[in-house]
C-alpha cells in the first residue's frame, strides 16, 4: 500500500474505496463529516497535525462531489495562524471551497496581505496562491502595489516572483485600473529582460494580459519580445532544466508568440526583419520525429508561427509556405498534427489569395472525412464547408451525402444542414439542388429540418421548368420500400402540385398517383395527414374531366375525417369535401400556388444564428463575401402584363398571371382579375440588393385583390407564415373589417430599415403605398418619394409636409392634391445637411379616402448616417490619428448596456451597413471592433471619424464605444446615433422583418360587398 | 486561461480535480461525468482534442491524455495553445513520476494532498506557473520538508493564537 503523510487520510480513503456502492460511500462520508463537525466545534483539543488532516478529508469528501457546508469560517481563520502547518491547511482549504463572492474571504484580507509584506517567503507564497486563485475586486484594489513590489524587487527569489506576476495577473482582470499603465508600461518592458525562465514565462502571461487590453501602451515591449523568442529558438540560449524533448522552452516560445499577435502591426523594419527570420527558422526547420512529445512541443511553436505569420499578413511567398505546410500535416500520420493542420487551414481560409492553393488538398481534406477520429471529422467538414464554392461545390456536396450514410449520429444534423446550405448557395443547376435535397431527405431524413424541405418546395414553386423534373423525383421516391415521413411530405405537396404536369407518363395517371400517395397515408403521423388532404384536394382538381370513381374514393376520405379529433385535420377534410363539390370554385380556390417572394435563405440564417466557434465563424464569414451561385435567383423573366421585369439579379418575384390565366383558360373559367400585378412589396434581402430599387420602373402597387386571387394568397400565407407542417395550407379565415385604417406593416422598423438602405417602402396602409428612393452624396440628398394609390378609386385632399430639424435644408417639391385610381406620384425632395445631428425630419402626411381622413406623422430616413461615406483606414493611417485625437471632447468613450445581443458578424454588417467600415484586423483582440467613416456636412469640411468597440464575449448585452473625430459635436452626436442603433434597432435590417402585407389579405371596402369575398369568408 | 484540471480513472472515478473558475459541487460532478462519457468512447490511437463548447459554453477547449488507467484532462480556452497544453500535462505527469518513482493510480489516490501542492506549482489560478518539472520538483520538495519539520515538533499548544483570533 502507498505511503502518505497523513495515516487518518489514507484510512479514511481506503474506507471509501471499500464502499461497495454510492449508498455505502454516502453513509461514510455522512459519518466522517459528522465527526469532524464535532471536532471542529471544540478545537481546542485538536492538534495542527489533526487540523490538517480533517481539512484533507473534506477536500476529499469536496471532490467526491458532497457539499461541505461548514468549516469554512475555521479555515479562514487558520490563514492567520503564525506557523507554516496551520497557516497551509488554511491556504489551501480556504481557495478551495470559498469563491471570489464568499464574505468570510473578505475577513481574510488583512491576514492575507500581512503575510505577503512580510519577510517571510514561504508565507509570502502562500498568500499570492490564494490571491490568484480567488482573489476578487477587494483584493485587486488593496493588495496590487504590495505585489506589483514582490514582482519587481531584486531581493526576491524566483519563486516568489513568478508567483507575484500571475497574481498581479488575476488582480488586474479584477480591476484594469489597478495597474497604473503610465507607470507599469516601463518596469513591464524590463521584466522581460528577466534572466530566469521561470519569471520570464510568467511575466509574458502578464503581458499578453495587458497587450490584450491595450497594446497602444505596451509598444516599448514589442522588440523585447522579438529578443526573446531570438534568444530561444535562434541562439537556443537556455538552462538544461527549461529544454523539454530538446526544444528550448517551447511554452515560452508560444506565450511570446501569442504576446506579439496582440500588436496590430510591426512598424519598425529592424524588428520586422528579425522576427522573420526566426518565424521562418521555425517554419522550415521542424520535422514530424518518431517521439510523440516532442512532436507535440516543437508543432506547439510552429503552430503558433503560423498564427503569428496569418496575423502579420506575410508576403504571398511566406504563405503559400505555410499551406504547404498545412497541407503536409494534414496528411501525417500523427492524429494530433492532422487535426490542427486542418483547424489552421480552415483559418487560412480568411487570408486572401491562398484559397484556390487550399483546393489543391481538397481530396486529402475528403479522406480526413472518414478519420477514425470524430475530432478530426469534424474539422474537416468545417473546412470542407468553408472552401466550398461554385467550382467545387458538386464534388464536395457529394461527399457529403455519400458519408451521410454513415456518419455518427453526433455528426447528422450538422451534416445535414451543412450539405443544405451548400447546395443551395453553390448549385451548378436546379435538378441537382433538388436531387440532393431529396436524397438528403432520404438518407438522414430525422435530420433534416422543415427549414430545408420548405425551401425546396419555394424554388420548385418559384422555377416552372423544374416542376416536372421534381415531380418526376418524387413519384420515383414514393416506390422506394419505405421512406421517411418528411419524403411522403415533400413528395405529397410536389405532386400534388404537379402531377397533371407528368399525366402521360406510365405510372403517374392520378388514379396511380392518388394511390400511391394514399398508401402512406397509415403510416403517417397527425401533422403529414393535412398535407395529404390537400393533395388529394388538387389531384381531383386536376382530374379534367373528373374520374368517378377517383372522386368517390377521395371524397370517402374527406368524410371519413370529417369528424377527425384533429382540428386542422377536420377543417380541410371538411372544406375540401364542400369544395370539391363546387366545381368551378374549386378551381379558382386550389390552382396552381403562385410564385413566393425571395428571402433570406432561413436555414443560412439559422447557421448565421447557431453560436459556432471560430473556426467555423470564420468559414461562415466566408460564406458571406463569396459569390453564391446564380442558378437559384433568377428571376422569372417574362414580362407580366406588360411590364418587363426590371432587374435581372433582383429577387423580386413577379407572379406571372398569364400562367394561372393559362391553366384556368382551359378549364372555361373567366378569370376576373387579369389586369392585376402584384409585385411583392417586401424590404430587399440583404444579400440581394435593392429590390425596390426600381421604384421608377413599374407601378409598385398591390391592389385588393378579387375573389380568386384572395383566396390564393391566403393559401399562400398559410404556407409562407406558418411554422408548423399542419399549417401550411389551411384556408386562412379573412378577417373582419377594421373601422379605422390601420397601417400595414410596423413602421418603426420601416423606418429603421430605410435608415440603413436607401430604398423601401415607407409607410403603407390599404390604400395607399409610400415609397422612398434616396441618392446622397456627401452633404446632399435626394430624395424621391412615391405616393401609390393602391384603389380603383382616387385619393383626395393629398398633403405633405415637412418639417425638417434645424440642421437640415429640406424642399419637396408640389404634391397633387389628388392621386387617380392606381396611380404613382413621385415627389423629389431635396436634402442639405449643415451639420451633426442627431434629429429627424417628419414628413405630415395626410389623405382622404371616401368617409377615412388619415394623416399619419413619418419620420424621414435623411439620418446621420446618411452623411456618411465609408472610408478603408490602414493601421498606418489609423493609429496615429486615434492616437493624436487624445480624449474628450474630441475623443468620447462610453459603456454602453443594454445592447441587443448579436454577433461580432452581425454587428460588424450593422456598422457596414450604416456606413462604418468595418477595418479588418486593426484591432488585434477578436473581441473587438474597428470602424472608420467620414462625415460630411456644410459646415464643417470632410470629417474623419474613428470608431472602436470592445465586446465582452461574456456579456452580449454590453460593450464599450469609443469615438473619435476632429469636432467634439460630431463625435458627441455619432457616439449617441450608433448607441441607438445598438440598443434599439429591430432585426429588420439583417432579415427584413415578415411583412404583413403578405401574411394578411389586404382589405379593401369593396370587398365586404364583393359576393366572391364573402364566400371567401365563408370558407 | 486555463479553466479545469481533471484527473478521473478510466471508470469515471475523480481522482483530482481543480476549478479556476468557481464551479457549484453539484456542477462540477455534471462536468466530470459529461467529460467521462465523452473520454470512454474514444478509442485508442486518436487525436487528444474533444470537442468541449457543448460541455463547458462557448470559447472552451479540451485536451486529455490517457496513461494507463487514468485520464489527465485540461479544460482552457482560446488564449492557450492546444499542442502547449498537451504539453504541460505531459510535464505534470513527469513531475509526479519524479515525485513517486513510477507512479500509479493508488499513488495519486493516497496522496490526495500532494497532488495539489505539484498542481498548485504548475498551474497557478488558470496561468501556468513553471513548466520545468526540476523546478516544481524543488518547490515540492521545500514544502514536504517545512511540513515534516513541523509536524516532528508537536507543539505544545495552538490555543494562542485561538484565542486572540476568536
Amino acid at each position: 500500500m502507498a505511503m502518505s503523510g497523513m495515516r487518518g487520510l489514507s484510512v479514511f480513503i481506503s474506507d471509501i474505496r471499500n464502499c461497495q456502492n454510492k449508498e455505502l460511500e454516502r453513509l461514510r462520508v455522512d459519518k466522517e463529516l459528522g465527526n469532524i463537525r464535532t471536532r471542529f466545534k471544540n478545537e481546542k483539543g485538536l492538534t495542527p497535525y489533526e487540523k490538517k488532516k480533517y481539512v484533507w478529508k473534506m477536500l476529499y469528501i469536496y471532490m467526491l462531489g458532497y457539499d461541505v457546508d461548514f468549516g469554512h469560517m475555521e479555515a479562514v481563520s487558520l490563514i492567520s495562524a503564525p506557523k507554516y502547518p496551520e497557516k497551509q491547511v488554511g491556504y489551501i482549504v480556504t481557495s478551495c471551497l470559498l469563491n471570489e463572492n464568499h464574505d468570510f474571504l473578505r475577513l481574510a484580507i488583512n491576514a492575507v496581505r500581512n503575510d505577503i509584506i512580510g519577510r517571510n517567503e514561504t508565507f509570502q507564497c502562500l498568500a499570492l496562491t490564494l490571491v490568484g486563485n480567488i482573489g476578487g475586486r477587494e483584493f485587486a484594489e488593496s493588495l496590487a502595489p504590495d505585489v506589483q513590489k514582490l514582482l519587481t524587487s531584486s531581493s526576491c527569489r524566483p519563486l516568489v516572483r513568478k508567483k507575484a506576476a500571475l497574481c498581479l495577473l488575476r488582480l488586474f482582470r479584477k480591476n484594469p485600473d489597478v495597474v497604473n499603465v503610465d507607470g507599469w508600461s516601463d518596469r513591464m518592458a524590463q521584466l522581460l529582460d528577466e534572466r530566469d525562465l521561470g519569471v520570464l514565462t510568467s511575466s509574458m502571461s502578464l503581458l499578453v494580459a495587458l497587450v490584450s487590453n491595450n497594446h497602444d501602451s505596451y509598444w516599448s515591449c514589442l522588440p523585447k519580445c522579438v529578443k526573446t523568442l531570438e534568444r530561444l529558438a535562434r541562439n537556443q540560449d537556455v538552462p538544461q532544466e527549461y529544454t523539454y524533448y530538446g526544444i528550448p522552452s517551447p511554452w515560452l516560445q508560444v506565450k511570446t508568440m501569442r504576446a506579439l499577435q496582440y500588436f496590430p502591426t510591426i512598424e519598425d523594419p529592424n524588428t520586422r526583419r528579425s522576427l522573420f527570420e526566426v518565424l521562418q527558422r521555425i517554419l522550415m526547420g521542424t520535422d514530424v520525429v518518431k517521439n510523440v512529445n516532442k512532436n507535440n512541443a516543437s508543432h506547439a511553436v510552429l503552430f503558433e508561427a503560423l498564427a503569428l505569420v496569418m496575423h502579420l499578413d506575410a508576403e504571398k511567398e511566406m504563405m503559400s509556405q505555410c499551406v504547404a505546410l498545412l497541407g503536409k500535416f494534414i496528411a501525417v500520420r500523427e492524429p494530433n498534427i492532422r487535426y490542427l493542420g486542418l483547424e489552421n487551414m480552415t483559418r487560412m481560409l480568411m487570408v486572401t489569395d491562398v484559397q484556390d492553393i487550399i483546393k489543391r488538398h481538397q481530396a486529402q481534406i475528403i479522406t480526413s472525412l472518414k478519420d477514425p477520429d470524430i475530432s478530426i471529422r469534424r474539422r474537416a467538414l468545417d473546412l470542407l464547408y468553408g472552401m466550398c464554392d461554385v467550382s467545387n461545390a458538386k464534388d464536395i456536396v457529394e461527399e457529403l451525402l455519400q458519408y451521410l450514410s454513415t456518419a455518427d449520429f453526433a455528426m447528422r444534423e450538422e451534416l445535414s444542414l451543412k450539405a443544405a446550405i451548400l447546395a443551395e448557395k453553390f448549385a451548378p443547376d436546379l435538378s441537382w439542388y433538388v436531387d440532393v435535397i431529396l436524397q438528403l431527405i432520404d438518407k438522414a431524413g430525422d435530420f433534416v429540418s422543415d427549414d430545408i424541405w420548405f425551401r425546396v418546395v419555394q424554388f420548385v414553386t418559384n422555377n416552372e421548368d423544374l416542376q416536372p423534373y421534381a415531380a418526376v423525383k418524387a413519384r420515383e421516391y414514393l416506390d422506394k420500400p419505405a421512406i421517411h415521413e418528411t419524403m411522403v411530405k415533400v413528395s405529397a405537396y410536389l405532386l400534388g402540385e404537379y402531377s397533371h404536369l407528368l399525366a402521360r407518363r406510365p405510372g403517374c395517371s392520378p388514379k396511380e398517383i392518388f394511390s400511391i400517395i394514399h398508401e402512406k397515408l397509415p403510416t403517417v403521423s397527425t401533422s403529414t395527414v393535412p398535407i395529404l388532404l390537400s393533395t388529394y384536394a388538387k389531384i381531383l382538381m386536376h382530374t379534367q374531366p373528373p374520374e368517378p370513381e377517383l372522386q368517390n374514393q377521395i371524397w370517402a376520405i374527406f368524410s371519413k375525417y370529417e369528424s377527425c379529433i384533429d382540428v386542422e385535420i377536420q377543417q380541410r377534410a371538411v372544406e375540401y369535401f364542400a369544395l370539391s363539390r363546387k366545381g368551378a370554385a374549386l378551381m379558382d380556390i386550389l390552382a396552381e400556388m403562385p410564385k413566393f417572394p425571395e428571402r433570406q435563405s432561413a436555414l443560412i440564417k439559422k447557421a448565421e444564428d447557431t453560436e459556432a466557434d471560430t473556426a467555423e465563424q470564420s468559414a461562415i464569414k466566408l460564406r458571406a463575401q463569396q459569390q453564391t451561385s446564380n442558378a437559384l435567383v433568377v428571376t422569372d423573366q417574362r414580362p407580366a402584363n406588360g411590364t418587363p421585369a426590371v432587374n435581372q439579379l433582383s429577387l423580386v418575384k413577379i407572379p406571372s398571371m398569364s400562367n394561372v390565366d393559362h391553366d384556368l383558360g382551359d378549364q372555361g373559367v373567366t378569370q376576373t382579375n387579369g389586369t392585376l400585378t402584384v409585385v411583392d412589396p417586401q424590404p430587399p434581402t440583404p444579400s440581394g440588393g435593392d429590390l425596390l430599387g426600381d421604384l421608377l420602373g413599374p407601378l409598385a402597387i398591390e391592389g385588393p385583390p378579387a375573389v380568386s386571387v384572395l383566396s390564393e394568397r391566403n393559401l399562400v400565407s398559410g404556407v409562407e407564415g406558418a411554422s408548423y407542417a399542419d399549417e401550411r395550407l389551411a384556408i386562412a379565415p379573412v378577417e373582419e373589417q377594421a373601422n379605422t385604417v390601420q397601417p400595414i406593416g410596423n413602421i418603426e422598423e420601416r423606418f429603421h430599415a430605410l435608415c440603413l438602405k436607401d430604398s423601401g417602402v415607407l409607410y403603407e396602409d390599404p390604400y395607399i403605398q409610400i415609397g422612398i428612393k434616396a441618392e446622397w452624396r456627401a452633404h446632399q440628398g435626394r430624395l424621391v418619394l412615391f405616393l401609390g394609390n393602391k384603389n380603383t378609386a382616387p385619393l383626395v385632399s393629398v398633403q405633405a409636409l415637412i418639417l425638417p430639424p434645424s440642421h437640415l435644408k429640406m424642399e419637396l417639391s408640389l404634391v397633387p392634391e389628388t392621386i387617380p385610381p392606381r396611380a404613382q406620384v413621385q415627389c423629389p425632395l431635396e436634402v442639405v445637411n449643415l451639420g451633426p445631428s442627431r434629429d429627424v425630419a417628419v414628413l405630415d402626411f395626410s389623405y382622404k379616402f371616401g368617409t377615412y381622413v388619415v394623416n399619419v406623422k413619418l419620420r424621414l430616413p435623411a439620418v446621420l448616417n446618411k452623411f456618411l461615406q465609408p472610408i478603408s483606414v490602414s493601421a498606418d493611417e489609423f493609429f496615429p490619428q486615434w492616437r493624436s485625437l487624445s480624449g474628450p471632447p474630441l475623443k468620447l468613450q462610453e459603456v454602453v448596456r443594454g445592447v441587443r445581443p448579436m454577433s461580432l458578424m452581425e454587428m460588424a454588417n450593422l456598422f457596414n451597413s450604416l456606413r462604418l467600415m468595418v477595418c479588418q484586423g486593426l484591432d488585434p483582440n477578436p473581441n473587438n471592433l474597428v470602424a472608420s467613416t467620414t462625415f460630411f456636412s456644410d459646415n464643417t469640411r470632410a470629417m474623419l471619424c474613428l470608431l472602436r468597440i470592445e465586446t465582452d464575449p461574456a456579456d452580449r448585452t454590453q460593450l464599450r464605444m469609443t469615438v473619435a473625430s476632429g469636432d467634439p459635436m460630431l463625435t458627441f452626436e455619432l457616439k449617441e446615433f450608433i448607441k441607438e442603433q445598438l440598443i434599439s434597432i429591430p432585426t429588420a435590417p439583417q432579415a427584413p422583418a415578415p411583412v404583413p402585407t403578405q401574411a394578411q389579405p389586404t382589405k379593401s371596402p369593396t370587398a365586404s360587398s364583393d359576393p366572391g369575398a364573402m364566400l371567401a369568408g365563408l370558407l | 486561461m486555463i479553466r479545469a484540471v481533471m484527473v478521473m480513472n478510466t471508470l469515471g472515478k475523480p481522482r483530482l480535480t481543480k476549478f479556476y473558475d468557481f464551479q457549484h459541487v453539484e456542477q462540477q460532478q455534471e462536468l466530470i461525468r459529461r467529460v467521462y462519457a465523452v473520454l470512454c468512447s474514444r478509442p485508442e490511437n486518436v487525436s487528444n482534442f474533444v470537442e468541449a463548447e457543448s460541455i463547458f459554453g462557448p470559447d472552451t477547449r479540451l485536451v486529455y491524455k490517457h496513461y494507463a488507467t487514468l485520464y489527465f484532462v485540461f479544460v482552457f480556452d482560446s488564449s492557450e495553445n492546444e499542442l502547449a497544453m498537451l504539453d504541460l500535462i505531459q510535464v505534470f505527469v513527469e513531475t509526479l513520476d519524479k515525485c513517486f518513482k513510477n507512479i500509479c493510480e493508488l499513488d495519486i489516490v493516497f496522496n490526495y494532498s500532494k497532488l495539489h501542492t505539484i498542481l498548485d506549482e504548475i498551474i497557478f489560478g488558470g496561468q501556468v506557473l513553471e513548466t520545468s518539472s526540476t523546478e516544481v520538483v524543488k518547490a515540492v520538495e521545500e514544502i514536504s520538508k517545512l511540513e515534516s519539520a513541523a509536524n516532528a515538533i508537536i507543539p505544545k499548544s495552538v490555543s494562542g493564537w485561538l484565542s486572540r483570533s476568536t
